[in-house]
């Protein structure tokens, strides 16, 4: 037993000065992980998009119509940048990108408010951006309601009909959303929280395949496994064991900043985000195990690394949820760690359900760790014979000459 | 004189005839390279099919909901129905209690749910109005975005159902009704994706940047994998006829070029037609934005090849740029809500204005004209990352050159000792050689 626990401290103190020798590792274990993690963590740091650009197109050109302009301009997602005289001047804005957005004030309004005759307002909207074009079209229905339901107020108080029957009269059923365990309607909840996992788990995946396969194609693979004490576990555990530490340092860096920084909910203990965050960082060297074991020839497990760890960000039903596509996707979705991650999350951390219903997902990341075992007599022959070694021909002229 | 012309018009003629050797050769090197043939031909004909089928169903339909009806009368009964009728609810839980429904939602059996209120017949019959509460997952903003879709429209009907029948009763026609409850009319109108399908949203972006960061990484593999075939490390080979920077920067550009303009055809043609895609640029158009969006992406894939050292390297150091590059083309977060230093490196990566470009010519209709300020920031960036690439060629022409004059007054017995030492290079030697 100590003998063991002194080989993997060998061959971990090997990894790390393997490590500290090229740039290539600080670069994928360090610098580039915390570069993401600010990026993310400030681009949305407003919480929700203020301020986007709209026009108005104001045909009317009345007290009334220039009031409800002011109405929209004050409201906290749009603000007009443009006051235009046509619609197609404001579609050709739009199209252009100088706007997300225009509301078409028509002729007549004022006098057609005076007479009952229902003036018809258009919103239009850029749908091509996700957040943006839903934002404003809420942003331009409830203006328009608000105006709406003034002018009827001021109609029926004026006749002495008290609010309350007006409010019936104009809505009989109200609708009152409530927002359920996550009182915080912001982006940075949604999309932050999940896209960092999403981007760790391509460097975990990326760096896990490297560093096993670097030895075989550089042949020091026998050198390795002799430094292991021949055990090839012992030589896996001892090699990924500083990736296990720097990564799971990476992990909590990135939860202080969602839950410290960005203040989203935290509504379980540390100790859960902790044994959670080392599952996950472990189910995915597993799996970068599982790459490099099935393919020892590096640059195939690399591509085959890359093509599940990027389609990760469409099948963890984060961006569009897994309930909604086809069957085969839905078992597929279950083959990603970051998946079960996002569920302990939503469930756990963020609405603070008890731990029983989070159970699921923590054995889901769980048996990732048994991937290994299904590749490593394969990897270990690999290792000893080095019988994956892509043959490197020379092209020069000089590779000729010699 | 004339001998002078006469030699000018052979430089050119070698010149082009190398040129289209370099041209020729990478076709060679792309078409004999498994790795390279799955980044730069396989992925960009799978991945958009792949995307393409997850997407596919576009919205939710028949998210499942709990009800908690406390109301229990015919009323209630005819909501929840209509609920249930939507495309985008389906009722799959009656709750007892609110507890009970929110058991069902921590089980993740239900993504929402709808309470009606004890008193909805009674405040219906007496002409109050009536709170009808929906609890929504804020886990994802589908789900609410979906729950809310669902329930309002149900609402404002049911609602409208009410007015119509007091009003009736009241004696009053239904157009003066309807001016009396709303003053104003909304038409609102969605410029592109009216449905607010996701794919819709996605797409666009998955294409352009599956161009781009194919491209690049392709790019950066056969660079990484040149360095180790020459045997002194170089990028560029110690190859007379192959030395000359504007040979190897057209020549290789050339190859790529032609490759992409053909999977742009697949990409930006085949792919919307089979699966229904917005289409509504036109080949002079989708030429107009592609040409400089290619030849940014291969300039800019050149000029960072330089950086590779390693095969692999491409895929530890620039794969990872697809996500963050996803958001920085200002789809998902808008672009007025960007801070100045994410508005600046943005515009180093091609992708940022070859989304939004394609997005504002193939979805929204525009025009070149309205698309200029995209299309003008791709060209300036194809001239920057042009002269780039030549200069790090040139660096890369002039460090070969360099080792090939060493070689040459090196005697034979010395050089065969540091190529052996090169060749054999276990981790250490070849770290301190190529890092």
């Amino acid at each position: 037993m100590k003998s063991i626990l002194t080989n993997i401290w060998i061959v971990a103190r090997r990894e790390t000065e393997r490590m500290s020798s090229r740039t290539l590792y600080i670069l994928a274990v360090v610098v580039f992980p915390l570069i993401t993690i600010l990026f993310f963590c400030s681009l949305m740091k407003e919480g929700v998009p203020t301020k986007m650009p709209i026009a108005i197109v104001d045909l009317d050109q009345t007290a009334t119509s220039r009031k409800m302009a002011r109405n929209i301009d004050v409201t906290p997602a749009s603000h007009v940048v443009m006051n235009l005289t046509s619609e197609k001047e404001a579609m050709s804005a739009l199209r252009s990108g100088d706007i997300y957005g225009f509301v078409v004030l028509p002729e007549n309004m004022q006098s057609d408010l005076m007479t009952n005759r229902q003036p018809i307002v258009r919103y239009y909207y850029h749908n091509g951006l996700f957040i943006a074009g839903g934002l404003l079209r809420n942003d331009f229905a409830s203006i328009t309601n608000t105006l709406s339901a003034g002018i009827n107020l001021q109609r029926g108080e004026s006749r002495g009909i008290p609010e309350e029957a007006i409010m019936s009269q104009i809505q009989p059923v109200q609708l009152n959303t409530h927002l359920l365990f996550n009182p915080t309607a912001n982006y940075p909840t949604y999309v932050t929280t999940i896209i960092l996992p999403i981007m760790m788990q391509i460097f975990i995946l990326m760096i896990t395949v490297y560093s096993i396969g670097i030895e075989i194609k550089e042949k020091t693979s026998r050198d390795w496994l002799k430094a292991s004490g021949k055990s090839v576990t012992v030589a896996l555990i001892g090699k990924l064991l500083p990736y296990t530490v720097v990564f799971l340092i990476m992990m909590m860096f990135q939860n202080f900043m969602i839950y410290k920084i960005l203040m989203v909910p935290m509504n379980a203990g540390i100790g859960w985000i902790v044994v959670a965050s080392l599952l996950f960082v472990l189910a995915y060297q597993a799996i970068g195990i599982f790459c490099i074991g099935l393919l020892p020839l590096m640059r195939h497990s690399l591509n085959l690394a890359a093509f599940y760890g990027i389609l990760a960000l469409s099948l963890c039903g984060f961006s569009f949820p897994t309930e909604s596509m086809s069957p085969v996707f839905q078992l597929w979705a279950y083959g990603f760690p970051v998946r079960h991650y996002m569920h302990i999350f939503q469930s756990q951390i963020l609405a603070g359900f008890e731990p029983v219903y989070s159970v699921g997902s923590f054995l889901g990341l769980i048996v990732f760790l048994m991937l290994p075992l299904v590749v490593i007599n394969r990897l270990k022959s690999a290792l000893i014979y080095q019988n994956f070694i892509e043959n490197i021909h020379k092209t020069d002229t000089l590779a000729a000459r010699s | 004189m004339k001998e002078q012309i006469i030699n000018t018009i052979r430089r050119i003629n070698s010149g082009f005839l190398n040129t289209l050797k370099i041209w020729l050769r990478e076709y060679q090197v792309i078409f004999t390279d498994v790795g390279v043939i799955i980044v730069m031909i396989a992925a960009p004909l799978v991945y958009p099919v792949l995307y393409s089928l997850i997407y596919k169903p576009e919205i939710i339909t028949d998210m499942p909901i709990a009800i908690v009806d406390l109301s229990q009368s015919v009323a209630s009964r005819q909501f929840t129905r209509q609920l249930d009728a939507t495309q985008e609810l389906k009722v799959a839980y009656f709750a007892t209690s609110m507890n009970d429904a929110i058991k069902q939602f921590k089980l993740r059996n239900v993504r929402g749910i709808i309470e009606i209120p004890g008193s909805y017949k009674k405040d219906i019959a007496q002409g109050k109005q009536t709170n009808i509460s929906a609890y929504a997952d804020m886990e994802f903003f589908l789900y609410y975005k979906t729950l809310l879709m669902g329930t309002s429209f149900v609402t404002l009907e049911t609602g409208k159902q009410i007015q119509v029948m007091n009003l009736v009763q009241q004696g009053v026609t239904l157009h003066e009704a309807d001016a009396a409850v709303n003053p104003i009319l909304i038409d609102d109108t969605s410029v592109a994706n009216a449905v607010g399908g996701f794919a819709t949203y996605a797409i666009p972006v998955a294409l352009m940047l599956i161009i781009q960061q194919t491209l690049i990484l392709a790019i950066g593999i056969m660079a990484g994998t040149a360095r180790e075939r020459h045997a002194m490390g170089t990028l560029v080979p110690l190859d007379k006829n192959k030395m000359g920077t504007f040979r190897q920067v057209i020549g290789k550009g050339a190859a790529y070029f032609t490759i992409y303009a053909m999977l742009c055809v697949y990409l930006l043609g085949i792919i919307p037609q089979i699966f229904g895609y917005y289409r509504l640029a036109d080949f002079r158009e989708l030429a107009a934005l592609m040409t400089p969006f290619l030849l940014s992406c291969i300039f800019f894939g050149m000029t960072i090849s330089v950086l590779f050292k390693n095969r692999e390297s491409p895929m530890l150091l620039f794969l990872f740029t697809s996500f963050p590059l996803f958001f920085l083309s200002g789809i998902i977060w808008p672009l007025s809500n960007f801070s100045n230093i994410w508005l600046i490196v943005r515009e180093i990566f091609p992708s940022s204005n070859a989304v939004l470009g394609y997005i504002k010519m193939n979805t929204l209709g525009a025009s070149i004209s309205e698309t200029s300020h995209e299309i003008t920031a791709l060209w300036i960036q194809s001239g920057v990352y042009f002269l780039t690439a030549c200069l790090v060629y040139y660096v890369q022409v002039r460090l070969s050159e360099r080792k090939n004059t060493e070689i040459n007054t090196l005697p034979i017995n010395k050089l065969k000792q540091k190529i052996a030492g090169k060749l054999s290079g276990g981790f250490e030697t070849t770290s301190a050689g190529t890092n």
